[in-house]
């Protein structure tokens, strides 16, 4: 009898048990994903795919390629730089003057343009993104590039309403106050913090305003699911007329290198990154090689060494780690995508000095000057460096290299913020893998930022100090005039070279490639591809 | 019964508390500044120092977790230091993604497990039963993230039956539920398989068999109701871990779930949104224990909920 209980009650039970299991999967399923907007026939819609997600589209926190990418697309800033280059020319200023002494700032704006809401975009609202970045509840990470506008820091301190040296006598003039030379204050007007932002929108979404982003720039925001993807749609009011050309830019997100390029062989997405394990297949097929894009970005990639630290206490000893490593066996380990460092400033930037040798490969001089610094059988040392594959394939090379010539290198890698966090800290980390992208086009933005006094506990991570070569930036720091700035900034880079803080690695070069139906793209060397001028010749859909 | 579960909400409460309270230290005594994390690798001191005050991070650390907690119990779980966002919305646009791909997974490996489980007891020892172990042996030890990606490439790049990666529609679901399902129904058919065995050398089957029942359905009606009892445990704790976010089978297939969200967080040290993971993930444990617990007693009777051992 009971035996017959059971047996009917446990089909019973696994019936109930799978019905609850099939509930679990379509309550969910009912919720889960959400349909992409459909374009009409025949719209010009670019297709792209990124990693990552896009952290933020608000323009005073974005700090990042993701976010530049899309920000620009969305917002405008009163200066901008050209498509292909790092000249700056006009995006919402039809024209600029600078006082001679570079303290004083004038923009004149254009009229007729407008946010994506309608309303007239103003000298007001630039005015407003600045103190909205320097705002301290804002967390902005651009904070630090208005703190020499006048009234600034009676701003951030909450001691004052509005940056007093910020004016805007009519709607169509701002006018900036500085409270020191600073010739290339231009350059972070270019930078997406300073974009046109509506202070009613931000005021009535607060922290959500990335959700709701409005600005005056080609596209507009359509829809954006975390994790998934990002569309944008055309601008009709966009103020430069028969732009943008496309009629929106989808991307899905948190697509990995692989999978990007398996859609691009399918035509499903029209730009993509090479992943390393096709590259060399993609270099050596002609058909593929003709759509490839490369420039040189304006990034340095080094091996920081600590020169508080002994043994880099020791100049010859740093002259002989930049002997020790071949430089160029570490490109070829990329794939040849980069050119072997002779310094600090990457080939790009203005100011850069061709002239300058820096450290061939030479081992049997990187011995001589160990010897002479007293490390006739080298020594033993830990390299920090960002847990990744790619920066341990480097490290690896760099480890056989300097064992050639006594240096026993031990590997320890780490999370970034953790290396950052380290090596800011003094006497910490004698050795690590780094690398230094440009904010804006000028020396100072490698040389200041990296190895001035002043920036010890900060970016000086090489804990780097020679008076003569902070002598140089203070006298090239006020200087408008390129020639002289540069001709300034480069005797200085000769003096780091010799000193040899880090051993100068390589200058990335980015490679893209393209469907042949895309048409109007240019790389920019220091920021994300704009996509306003781009346009695509009719093409098969993707299967 | 009431009181049982009762009592185990009470402990998964503790279980929570202790799990924030745990999360929350590490990730504020490891050596690494939260406030680098929001303002990015070219802050100056300054700037550093404004955002440590403005995210509360100088005051003391009994403080900060106190005001956490708080504010955790009015469904609160803070702002994403990245992306400014909520972090209970966060996890809720995810969640969604992350339960559907684990619910079909599990269905999927528990069908194919239980499946192959039961024909390789069926014929113990004979061929099938040597291929089946083979092919389990195999699907258990491939990574997921390789069988993805020659899934990817197979179904995906050269016959185009389904999407490469993504979450557009049904066909979208079907390769990353195989890649998650295959090495598991492999693991639960030897699991089935060798409870199966045991349970078939037992004086009931045999005596079922001894009075004319058919092999098959002395398996089906007899032994399988208790061997498939471990399988529920099993299977219940591997839903619970695959709720929590499966961060490869994620990555591979560009499926916007939970992992990616957690392993995201993680690589930004976005501490709020570690936290709020982690303790979801664990409310998500805690709760598919008591559920496989009751499951259990409810698939079979003779399990006493709350019984002490004397």
């Amino acid at each position: 009898m009971n035996s017959h209980v059971e047996s009917t009650a446990r089909p019973m039970r696994a019936r109930a048990a799978v019905a609850a299991l099939a509930l679990a999967i379509f309550f969910p399923a009912c919720r889960a994903g959400s349909p992409a907007p459909v374009f009409p026939p025949g719209a010009q819609v670019l297709h792209l795919a990124s990693l990552d997600d896009i952290p933020t589209l608000d323009p005073a926190a974005g700090y990042d390629v993701d976010s530049w990418m899309f920000e620009q697309m969305i917002f405008d800033t009163l200066i901008r730089y050209s498509d292909s280059g790092v000249d700056l020319v006009p995006d919402i200023a039809a024209s600029w003057t600078a006082s001679p002494d570079s303290t004083v700032f004038t923009f004149h704006l254009r009229r007729g343009v407008r946010f994506s809401n309608g309303r007239a975009v103003a000298s007001a609202d630039f005015k407003y993104a600045i103190e909205r970045v320097l705002d301290p509840k804002t967390r902005s990470k651009g904070m630090e590039y208005y703190r020499g506008i006048v009234g600034a820091a009676d701003f951030v301190a909450g001691r004052a309403k509005s940056v007093a040296g910020i004016e805007t006598p009519d709607p169509w003039t701002i006018v900036f106050r500085l409270s020191a030379p600073d010739p290339i204050f231009p350059h972070k007007l270019a930078m997406p913090f300073a974009a046109a932002v509506p202070r009613e929108v931000v005021a009535r979404y607060g922290e959500d305003f990335s959700r709701h982003v409005v600005g005056s720039g080609p596209f507009m925001l359509r829809q954006w699911i975390g994790g998934q993807r990002i569309v944008l749609v055309r601008n009709p009011d966009y103020f430069v007329k028969g732009v943008p050309r496309l009629d929106g830019v989808v991307e899905a997100i948190g697509v990995n290198e692989d999978l990007q390029w398996f859609r691009f062989e399918t035509g499903a997405i029209d730009l993509s990154a090479i992943p390393p394990a096709v590259f060399p297949y993609v270099i050596k097929t002609p058909r593929l090689k003709a759509l490839t894009m490369r420039i040189v970005t304006m990034t340095t990639r080094y091996l920081g060494m600590n020169c508080q630290m002994p043994p880099f206490t020791d100049v010859r000893v740093r002259r002989a780690m930049n002997y020790a490593i071949d430089k160029r066996k570490l490109v070829a380990v990329i794939n040849g995508r980069g050119i072997p460092a002779n310094g600090v400033l990457p080939p790009s930037l203005p100011g850069y000095d061709p002239d300058l040798r820096g450290y061939p490969y030479d081992p049997a001089r990187a011995r001589a000057l160990l010897e002479q610094a007293g490390y006739p059988h080298g020594f033993t040392a830990t390299v920090w460096l960002p847990a990744d594959q790619t920066m341990m394939v480097l490290a690896q090379s760099v480890q056989q290299d300097l064992a050639l010539v006594g240096v026993q290198l031990k590997l320890k890698p780490v999370g970034f913020a953790p290396l950052l966090d380290a090596i800011r800290q003094p006497n910490t980390v004698p050795l690590f893998f780094s690398g230094w992208e440009a904010d804006f086009p000028d020396p100072a933005n490698f040389l200041d930022v990296l190895l001035s006094r002043a920036q010890w506990g900060a970016n000086n991570d090489s804990w780097f100090y020679d008076p003569r070569f902070d002598a140089l930036l203070a006298q090239a720091k006020p200087l408008a005039d390129p020639v002289r700035r540069f001709a300034l900034y480069r005797q200085a880079q000769r003096i780091a070279v010799a000193d040899a803080p880090w051993v100068f690695l390589y200058f990335p070069v980015t490679w893209q490639i393209r469907q042949p139906w895309v048409h109007g793209l240019a790389l920019n060397p220091m920021r994300p591809t704009r996509l306003d001028r781009v346009w695509l010749s009719p093409h098969p859909k993707p299967q | 019964m009431l009181a049982y579960v009762v009592r185990r909400i009470f402990f998964g409460l503790i279980v929570l508390a202790g799990a924030s309270l745990i999360t929350f230290t590490i990730a504020y005594v490891m050596p690494a500044d939260p406030a680098v994390a929001v303002a990015g690798a070219k802050a100056d001191p300054q700037t550093l120092a404004v955002i440590r005050r403005q995210l509360g991070l100088d005051q003391p650390l009994y403080i900060q977790y106190a005001h956490y907690v708080d504010r955790a119990l009015h469904g609160d779980l803070g702002r994403s230091y990245i992306r400014r966002e909520a972090v209970t919305g966060l996890i809720l646009s995810r969640f969604p993604a992350t339960a559907l791909l684990a619910a079909t997974a599990i269905a999927l490996s528990l069908l194919l497990g239980v499946a192959a489980g039961a024909l390789a007891a069926a014929y113990r020892d004979r061929a099938l039963d040597n291929w089946l172990l083979v092919a389990a042996l195999m699907l258990v030890s491939m990574p997921v993230f390789w069988l993805g990606t020659l899934l990817l490439i197979g179904g995906g790049l050269y016959l185009r039956w389904f999407p490469l990666g993504g979450f557009d529609g049904p066909l979208s679901l079907v390769l990353p539920t195989l890649t998650l399902a295959l090495g598991s129904a492999a693991y639960y058919s030897r699991i089935l398989h060798a409870s199966l065995a045991e349970a078939l050398d037992q004086d009931y089957v045999r005596t079922a068999i001894g009075k004319g029942l058919s092999r098959r359905a002395a398996i089906l009606r007899h032994a399988m109701p208790n061997a498939i009892l471990p399988l529920v445990t099993i299977a219940g704790l591997d839903f619970a871990g695959l709720l929590s976010g499966v961060v490869l089978t994620e990555t591979v297939f560009n499926w916007p779930g939970l992992g990616r969200l957690a392993f995201e967080a993680v690589f930004n040290l976005d501490l709020p949104l570690i936290m709020g993971t982690v303790l979801f993930s664990a409310a998500l444990v805690v709760a598919a224990n008591l559920l496989v617990d009751l499951l259990y007693a409810w698939l079979d009777p003779r399990i006493e909920l709350g019984a002490s051992r004397d």
